[in-house]
Order: structure tokens, then C-alpha cells, then sequence
């Protein structure tokens, strides 16, 4: 107990010397604006991608056949946060017209080139998966 | 009968996923994950300042390329990471508070905690994220803001592990499948199981890094399909600022271009051709951007320890080197003893064989090991040591 007392002691000073670096090198207008991305964050999260995951996955659960709602699962977790991931570069708003280095590739062709094979990959392992159960079951009753 | 919307409650959330024994599994890796990056944070914010007590080292000259792409690796790992944790973890934002002043006081300040970590952590991400886009949607200062709420997304999360020690220790000495930390009805199958969860956790980590990392590792780049770089460029490498950009004209690179080197009253101006006619030497040294993109090089030039004896520039003599652009934070920058003395550091005239193009750095350029890319200054016009 001791020791996560000193522990959680460290963690309350690293933190103060964060918010004192915060709060001493820029201004007022700076610092609202930090504050703003700050809040921004965990109101982005809390209260629109939290909700719209809860629905997706009552949309699986009520939509789709058994054997294809692990497969969905799987795919709306890589593609998903994949797709989060790659927000700036879908967004193109870092594209400078003077160079062409920074951000070069076709990034939404490829996103969307992305999402049609992960639904191919879904259907085949759901199609796969609702086999081998109706085989397993006729085994069973046959 | 009517009933009223009215919000969740903690035990309205009944998967068995949303277990601390996902939660702490995820949140261990998210946490050496952070770890790396604030310290691969620290370092670059180091190697940035113009005061530094213990010298950056120069060597290996490999070094800034390394902990600038682990920075990036592990902050673009963490995305995933965090959003399957916070997933694991929501139905906690609906719990009722505790009976009792005493209760209510922990739990609080328990929650507050959290609340900062989240905060923080989503604030880093992001920021980190637009910045390796080089997509600049707001007015504070990345490089002040970005490093002091590292600090406070390391501090919280420091709290958050003292809270957690008990419980994360049980779950990793207990079967992903037990059910000690649970909460009551968190006890419906989900679509995957627990360990298929994990699985597919640390898969979607890979992909997310195997999808962006292609900036700084050349073997990923065929595959990197999200990278902001594709390792291309002039002369074979990418370019951060253009010669536009920094508002560089031909007049200013033409006949009349000269570099200056200034050691108190000692001067010292050449032309270009005065430059290609000192001893030329060739080196490889990585360019590596603090937003995360690195490439390898060779570069020819004169060495800068020649030009600053031009002047009899004592050894370990700070040097402020300056562009030809007339404004922006990178103008001018200060390099430290240890890199004007390195034999490494050029002022390179040439890259990969090739006089430089103008994006580049024409007619001249620092390059220096172990280094940060924004501190690698093009257009160079004058090296003046620093009293």
C-alpha cells in the first residue's frame, strides 16, 4: 500500500509539472484552444463513437446469421480503428499543391479497395463458418 | 404506458468482453506503449532545445531516426490499443456514484484521474496523428502542447497504475477467461470470445502499423498503404518544406549568393564555386523529421569544421546557422559544439551524386548525424559563431 501510495505520488507531481509547462508557455487564446481539443476529445468519444459502436454491433447482433457476427466483429475492429488511423491522410487536408512528397499516395481508392475485400473475407468466412456448423449438426442428428 | 429515455446504467452493459481481464491486458501494452513514446518524446524535445547541459550526442548518427520512429510506431500502436481499452472500460462512465462522504471523496478524485488520462491520452493521439499529416487545425503550439500534456498523460497514467496495481496483477496471474474482477452481469457471450477479442486487438495494432510506418522503414513501403511518405522525392528523397514554401527566389541562390562565416570581427565570405573548390567529402547520414518520416542519404559538401577554421573558430564553438528564408521558426538555429566539431557535419552541397535541387536546400545545406530534420537547415547564407 505503501508503495502505491509513493507511486500514485509520482504520478500527481509529473502531472503538475505538465500543467505548469502547459499553463506558463503560451497565452490565454493558445491555451483555450488547447483546452478545446482537450474536451473535444473525449466528447468525440464519449458521446459519437461510442454510441455509433454500440449501434453497429446491435446491428450485427440483430442482422446477421450466427456464424457470420465473430467475422463482423473482427473485421469492424481492424477496419475500424484502421480507419481512424488513417483520418488525416483520408481527409487530404495536409495536400500541399508545391509538394507532391507529403501525403503521395491515392489513399482513398485504397481505403475503399480495402473495405470491399474485407467484406469479401467476411462473407467467405461466414459462408465457411455456417457450413461447417450444418455439417457438425447433421453429423450430430444423422 | 410511457417510459422515458433515460441514460445507461453500468449494469445495462451485460458482454463478458468488458472485462478487466481484457482491460488490463490491452491497457499493459498500452502502457509500454506510452512509455516509449514519452520517452522517445522527451528525447526529441531534447534534441530540439537550444540549451543543453548534457551534450545530444552525435553518435550513432542513426540515433534521432530510431527514436523518432519508435515515437511514431508506438503512438500510431496506441490508437487501437486505446480505443479497444476505452471500449472494455465504458460501462464504467455509468456507474452511481458511492453512499458516503469518505467513498464518494476517493472515487471521485479516482475518476478525476481518469477523466485527465483519457483527456490526455486522446489529446496525444490525435494531435501526434494530424501532425505526421502535417494537418495543423489549430491555434496552440504543437511542440509546447504536445510535450507538456505528455507529461500529464504520463503523470495520470502513473496514478491510474498505483490504483490498478492489485487488479492488474491478478488478472495477468489468472486465465484471460476468469472472472474474479467482474462486474455481476457482465456475463453474456459476445461474438468472438475473450481471447479471440485479444487476438484480433493485437492484429488490428499490426495492420495500423504496418499500414503507416512505411515513412520511416523503407522495407514496409510497398505496403505502408497509409504512410504520409512513400520514400520518394527529388534526388530520392522526400522533402518537408518546399524552396516556395520558404519563400526562396532565384535572385537570392544567383550570382550574387555568398556564405558567410562570422567569428567576432573575422570574416569570411564565398561564393558557390569558392565552396565546390575547398575539399570535398562524402557522407551517409539519415534525414529524420520529428513528425516521423526518415530517409538514408548521401551527401558531399565541405566539411563545416573547414569553413569555421576559415575564421579561427575555436574548438566546441556554438554555431547559428541561417537561412536565405526570410522569416519561420527554423531560420536560423543553433548547433551545439559536439556537431559543428563532428567530422560528419557537412555543408553539403550535393545529395545522392546530384547537385541539390532548390527543395533541397540549393545552393548549399546542413546536414549533420544524429540530428532532427527541422534543424537540418536548408539555404544556408551564414555561419556565425555564437559569443
Amino acid at each position: 500500500m505503501r508503495a502505491r501510495l509513493a507511486i500514485g505520488a509520482l504520478g500527481v507531481l509529473l502531472g503538475l509539472f505538465g500543467a505548469r509547462t502547459l499553463w506558463t508557455r503560451q497565452d490565454t487564446d493558445q491555451l483555450t484552444n488547447a483546452g478545446l481539443w482537450l474536451v473535444g476529445g473525449v466528447v468525440l468519444h464519449d458521446l459519437v463513437l461510442a454510441p455509433v459502436v454500440l449501434l453497429l454491433v446491435v446491428v450485427v447482433a440483430r442482422l446477421l446469421p450466427t456464424a457470420y457476427r465473430a467475422p463482423a466483429v473482427v473485421a469492424l475492429v481492424v477496419l475500424g480503428t484502421l480507419t481512424i488511423v488513417a483520418v488525416p491522410m483520408l481527409s487530404g487536408q495536409g495536400v500541399r499543391p508545391d509538394n507532391p512528397t507529403l501525403l503521395p499516395r491515392d489513399y482513398r481508392t485504397t481505403w475503399l479497395v480495402l473495405v470491399a475485400v474485407v467484406v469479401v473475407l467476411v462473407v467467405v468466412a461466414g459462408l465457411l463458418r455456417s457450413r461447417r456448423s450444418s455439417v457438425e449438426h447433421t453429423e450430430e442428428t444423422g | 404506458m410511457i417510459t422515458r429515455p433515460s441514460p445507461p446504467q453500468e449494469s445495462d452493459f451485460t458482454s463478458r468482453l468488458r472485462s478487466p481481464a481484457v482491460a488490463a491486458r490491452v491497457g499493459t501494452w498500452l502502457g509500454v506503449c506510452f512509455g516509449i513514446a514519452f520517452v522517445t518524446g522527451l528525447i526529441s524535445h531534447y534534441a530540439q532545445n537550444h540549451s543543453q547541459p548534457i551534450p545530444f550526442p552525435t553518435s550513432p548518427s542513426w540515433g534521432y531516426r530510431l527514436t523518432q520512429g519508435l515515437h511514431i510506431v508506438t503512438g500510431t500502436a496506441s490508437i487501437p490499443l486505446l480505443l479497444v481499452k476505452l471500449w472494455t472500460v465504458f460501462p464504467k462512465l455509468f456507474a452511481r456514484p458511492p453512499r458516503g462522504m469518505r467513498k464518494l471523496a476517493i472515487e471521485g478524485l479516482e475518476r478525476a484521474s481518469i477523466g485527465v488520462l483519457v483527456a490526455a491520452a486522446i489529446f496525444q493521439l490525435a494531435s501526434g496523428l494530424l501532425n505526421t499529416a502535417q494537418w495543423y487545425p489549430w491555434s496552440y503550439s504543437f511542440r509546447t502542447t504536445h510535450y507538456a500534456m505528455g507529461w500529464i498523460a504520463i503523470g495520470a497514467l502513473v496514478v491510474h497504475i498505483a490504483v490498478k496495481l492489485p487488479i492488474i496483477r491478478g488478472v495477468w496471474t489468472n486465465d484471460v477467461d476468469d472472472t474474479t474482477y467482474d462486474r455481476p452481469e457482465a456475463t453474456a457471450p459476445g461474438a468472438v470470445s475473450r481471447r479471440g477479442l485479444l487476438r484480433t486487438t493485437w492484429v488490428a495494432t499490426g495492420v495500423a502499423v504496418i499500414a503507416t510506418a512505411g515513412s520511416t522503414v523503407p522495407w514496409l513501403r510497398s505496403i505502408s498503404f497509409f504512410s504520409v511518405r512513400d520514400g520518394e522525392g527529388p534526388q530520392g528523397v522526400p522533402i518537408n518544406k518546399t524552396a516556395a514554401a520558404a519563400r526562396i527566389t532565384e535572385d537570392m541562390v544567383g550570382a550574387d549568393y555568398r556564405l558567410t562565416m562570422v567569428n567576432g570581427e573575422t570574416q569570411s565570405s564565398l561564393t558557390l564555386d569558392d565552396l565546390r573548390a575547398m575539399t570535398q567529402r562524402t557522407e551517409s547520414l539519415p534525414i529524420a523529421c520529428v513528425e516521423g518520416w526518415s530517409a538514408g542519404a548521401t551527401w558531399s559538401g565541405v566539411r563545416l569544421r573547414d569553413l569555421l577554421d576559415l575564421v579561427g573558430a575555436p574548438p566546441d564553438s556554438e554555431v547559428v546557422v541561417t537561412s536565405l528564408q526570410p522569416s519561420g521558426p527554423y531560420r536560423a538555429t543553433l548547433l551545439q559544439g559536439n556537431f559543428s566539431d563532428d567530422d560528419r557535419t557537412l555543408i553539403a552541397t550535393r545529395l545522392n551524386g546530384e547537385v541539390l535541387v532548390p527543395d533541397h536546400g540549393y545552393p548549399c545545406r546542413l546536414i549533420a548525424p544524429n540530428r532532427p530534420g527541422v534543424l537540418q537547415t536548408k539555404w544556408v547564407t551564414r555561419i556565425e559563431v555564437s559569443t
